[in-house]
C-alpha cells in the first residue's frame, strides 16, 4: 500500500484482520445481489413475453450497469479493508480509512465518553468484533471494524484506562 | 455543596425555599399545558348544546333526544377523566434541588425518577408561552449534555419561583457554598449587566433582507412571469398558500426574535427575547462549544451579522423555530455588537489584537499577489490567516483567498465564503475530535479538509481546502493545543476558575424577590 497523503508522518498503523474482507463480502453479497436480482425482474418479464412496450436494451442495461458497479465495489473491498488502520498514540487514538475518500481521525482519550464493542453474525463466526468510540459529538463516528476479539477486548480496556486517566469534561 | 441536606418529604413546603424539600409545580400548570385538549373535548361534545342555548331553542334536538344524554354523559366522563389525569400527574410530579443534584419524580402508573448533576448544567431556560404568561407562570428547562430533550423541565412554576430556582441552581452549579451565617445569599440572583438589545426595526430589516426573502421574491417573479407567458391564471393560485407560509415564517421570526436582549452576569450570558412567547436563556461560562458569525450577501449593505452557537444541551437545530432561536446568540447585530458578544463568549481571546483578527476572520481576504504564482505556498494575510494555497484556486475560484484558519492561544478560527461570509470559532478545550478528509480531486491539488467535531448544533466547523502540509501540521498542533487547554480547565464549577467573579459583591443588583432568607437553610444551619 502506498503511503497515504493525509496521514501524520511517522505513524505505524495497526491493520485490522484480513478476515474482515469476508465480513464485507457477506455484506456486499446481501446488498448488491438483492438489488441486481430485483433489477433483473423487468428483463425476465420481457424475455418471457410480457410487458412488450418495455425496450429490451433498457431491461438489459439496468441490471448490467448495477452489476458492473457492484463488481467494481467488490474489487475495491480488499483494498478498502487494507486501508483501515489505527494507531494508539500517547494522548490520542488515530483511525484512518478509505482509498479514494480518505479520512484520518484523531480522538483524544480524554474526550471518549464510552466504548462499544459489537459483533454481527458473520463477524462473530470469524471471531471478529467492531469497536466504536463515542465522544460528545455525533460527528466523531470513530469505528474500528474487523478487530480480532482478543485485540478488541485489549483495546477496549486500554482505551478505558487511558480515558479515565485523562478524563475531561465537555 | 451540603452533603447533609436530607431530602425532606415536605410536600406542602413553602415554594420559596427550594432547598432539599420536595416541591410540586403550580397546580394550574396541567391546565395551562393541556388547555388545547380540554377545549377540543369541550368543543366536540358540547358545541351542539351551546349553539342551541344561544339560539334559545330546546337544549336537545328532537331527533337526537334518545342519544343526546349518552353523548353528553360520555363527553362529561371523558372530560372528567382528563381532568383527573391532569390532577394525578400534577400530584405525582415533584422536584427537589439538594446535594448537588436536581431530582424530578413523575408519573403515577409508570413512575420515573430522574436526577441530574447541577455542575453538569449546560444551560437553563425560562420559557413563558402566551397563556402561561397571562397567568404569571413560567417553565424552567434544565439542560445537560444530551443532545435530545431537556433533562429536567418544570412546567409551570410561578415566575418568581422559577427565577429563584434558576438562581439557586446556578449558584450551586457555580460552586457557591451556602454560607451558614447568611444562607439567603446562596440563592441570590447574580447581578446582570445589559450588553445589547436588537431594535425591532433592525429585526424586521434583517428579515426583509434575509435569504428567504430573496427566494420568495424570485419565486413570486417566476410565477408571475410564467402566468403572463402562458396566459394561465392558475399560477396565481400557487401564490396564496406560499404567501400564507411566508407570513407564518416571518411572524415566527418576529415573535421569537422580538426585543432580543443580551446581558452578562457571573452566572453566564443571559438572553431574553420574544413578543408573545418570551424566553430567557442562561448560558453559564464555558458552555459554548462552537460559534459561527455569518453574513448573508444582502446584510452587507448595513453591515449586519448573525451569531449561532452549539450548546451541548440544546442539540441540533431542527426544523422547528424553537431550537433554532435557542441556538442563536445574536439574531442580527453590527460589527461592534458581534465583537461584544465574542468577548462574552471568549473572555480571553488569546491574542493581543482580537479586533483585528476577528475583523480579518469576518471580512478579510488574503492578497492575491503575496505569493508568486505557482509557488504553491498558502497565502497569509496580515492577521495571520492561512488560506488555501494558490495551486488549488481552481477548486474554489472565489473562495480560495478567503478559506483559511488561524489559531489564537484559546481558540481556532476558521473562515470561509466570499459571498456568504462565515467565521467559525472553536475554543481549544471544546474540541472533541478531529479528522482530515481528502477526496480524489483534493488529492490532485494536494489539499485536504479538516473537520472539527463538536456537539450537535447549527455550527459544524470545517476548514475547507487547506494545503496538505498546513492541514497535517494543524491536526497535530490542534491536538496538542486542545490537550493543553483541557489540562488547564479542570473543574466544572466555574467560580473555581473565575475567582474574580466570586469576589464581586452580589447583593445590590439582586432583585427584591431573592432578599428573603432561605428558610430551609436557616433550619439546617441555625
Amino acid at each position: 500500500m502506498h503511503t497515504e497523503a493525509i496521514d501524520p508522518p511517522g505513524i505505524t498503523w495497526l491493520r485490522v484482520s484480513p478476515k474482515y474482507v469476508t465480513v464485507r463480502l457477506a455484506g456486499w453479497a446481501l446488498g448488491n445481489l438483492i438489488v441486481v436480482g430485483l433489477l433483473c425482474v423487468p428483463l425476465i418479464v420481457v424475455l418471457n413475453g410480457g410487458w412488450q412496450s418495455f425496450p429490451l436494451w433498457l431491461a438489459v442495461a439496468i441490471p448490467a450497469v448495477m452489476l458492473l458497479l457492484a463488481l467494481w465495489r467488490l474489487l475495491l473491498i480488499p483494498r478498502q479493508v487494507r486501508a483501515i488502520g489505527y494507531a494508539e498514540r500517547e494522548d490520542d487514538l488515530l483511525i484512518r480509512r478509505g482509498i479514494f475518500f480518505q479520512r484520518t481521525l484523531v480522538v483524544p482519550y480524554g474526550r471518549m465518553q464510552y466504548v462499544d464493542i459489537g459483533a454481527g453474525p458473520v463477524e462473530r463466526g470469524l471471531g471478529l468484533c467492531t469497536l466504536k468510540l463515542h465522544t460528545a459529538s455525533a460527528g466523531t463516528n470513530a469505528e474500528i471494524p474487523g478487530l480480532p476479539a482478543g485485540e478488541g477486548a485489549r483495546l477496549r480496556e486500554q482505551l478505558s484506562a487511558r480515558g479515565e486517566a485523562r478524563l475531561a469534561g465537555l | 455543596m451540603k452533603p447533609d441536606a436530607a431530602p425532606e418529604a415536605s410536600a406542602g413546603a413553602e415554594a420559596g425555599s427550594p432547598d432539599g424539600a420536595w416541591l410540586r409545580v403550580h397546580p394550574a400548570s396541567p391546565f395551562v399545558r393541556g388547555w388545547v385538549a380540554l377545549a377540543a373535548i369541550g368543543f366536540f361534545f358540547f358545541r351542539d348544546t351551546f349553539e342551541r342555548m344561544l339560539r334559545g331553542g330546546p337544549l336537545v334536538d328532537e331527533q337526537l333526544a334518545g342519544r343526546a344524554p349518552w353523548l353528553l354523559g360520555g363527553g362529561g366522563v371523558l372530560l372528567l377523566l382528563t381532568v383527573l389525569g391532569y390532577i394525578l400527574s400534577w400530584y405525582f410530579t415533584r422536584y427537589q434541588v439538594a446535594e448537588g443534584y436536581v431530582r424530578l419524580n413523575t408519573g403515577f402508573l409508570f413512575k420515573q425518577q430522574r436526577q441530574a448533576r447541577l455542575d453538569r448544567v449546560q444551560a437553563i431556560d425560562i420559557v413563558q408561552p402566551l397563556l402561561a404568561r397571562i397567568f404569571g407562570l413560567a417553565e424552567l428547562k434544565f439542560e445537560v449534555a444530551d443532545a435530545g430533550e431537556s433533562a429536567v423541565r418544570l412546567a409551570y412554576l410561578r415566575m418568581d419561583d422559577a427565577r429563584q430556582l434558576r438562581a439557586a441552581i446556578l449558584a450551586r452549579a457555580a460552586g457557591v457554598v451556602p454560607d451558614p451565617a447568611h444562607p439567603g445569599e446562596a440563592a441570590t440572583e447574580a447581578p446582570e449587566h445589559a450588553v445589547l438589545t436588537v431594535p425591532p426595526r433592525r429585526l424586521s430589516g434583517s428579515l426583509v433582507l434575509s435569504e428567504q426573502s430573496v427566494f420568495i421574491v424570485a419565486g413570486g417573479v417566476a410565477s408571475v412571469v410564467l402566468s403572463a407567458l402562458t396566459e394561465n391564471r392558475s399560477f396565481y393560485l400557487f401564490l396564496i398558500p406560499a404567501a400564507l407560509g411566508i407570513a407564518a415564517a416571518y411572524w415566527n421570526s418576529i415573535n421569537r426574535g422580538y426585543n432580543f436582549t443580551a446581558a452578562i452576569s457571573p452566572d453566564g450570558i443571559r438572553l431574553r427575547y420574544g413578543l408573545l412567547d418570551t424566553q430567557a436563556q442562561t448560558l453559564p461560562p464555558g458552555r459554548i462549544q462552537a460559534l459561527r458569525v455569518s453574513q448573508p450577501p444582502l446584510w452587507r449593505i448595513f453591515g449586519w451579522y448573525r451569531i449561532q452557537v452549539n450548546v451541548a444541551g440544546y442539540g441540533a437545530a431542527g426544523s422547528d423555530g424553537e431550537s433554532s432561536s435557542r441556538t442563536t446568540l445574536l439574531p442580527v447585530g453590527t460589527f461592534p455588537e458581534v465583537l461584544t458578544m465574542l468577548s462574552l463568549v471568549l473572555p480571553d481571546p488569546g491574542t493581543p489584537d482580537p479586533v483585528g483578527i476577528f475583523r480579518a476572520g469576518i471580512t478579510g481576504v488574503a492578497g492575491p499577489d503575496e505569493v508568486p504564482a505557482g509557488a504553491g505556498v498558502p497565502g497569509t494575510d496580515d492577521a495571520g490567516f492561512v488560506t488555501t494555497p494558490r495551486r488549488a484556486r481552481l477548486l474554489a475560484p472565489l473562495g480560495w483567498r478567503r478559506n483559511g484558519f488561524t489559531a489564537t492561544d484559546t481558540a481556532l478560527l476558521i473562515r470561509s465564503g466570499r459571498w456568504w461570509r462565515h467565521l467559525v470559532v472553536v475554543p481549544h478545550q471544546r474540541t472533541q475530535s478531529m479528522a482530515l478528509e481528502q477526496g480524489p480531486l483534493a488529492r490532485r491539488f494536494r489539499v485536504a479538509d479538516l473537520v472539527l467535531h463538536t456537539t450537535a448544533g447549527p455550527v459544524s466547523p470545517r476548514l475547507i481546502q487547506a494545503g496538505l502540509d498546513e492541514g497535517r501540521a494543524l491536526l497535530d498542533a490542534q491536538a496538542a493545543r486542545a490537550r493543553a487547554a483541557r489540562k488547564r480547565q479542570t473543574s466544572e464549577h466555574w467560580l473555581d476558575q473565575v475567582q474574580a467573579l466570586a469576589a464581586e459583591p452580589s447583593s445590590p443588583g439582586g432583585s427584591s424577590i431573592t432578599d428573603e432568607p432561605n428558610r430551609q437553610d436557616d433550619r439546617q444551619h441555625g
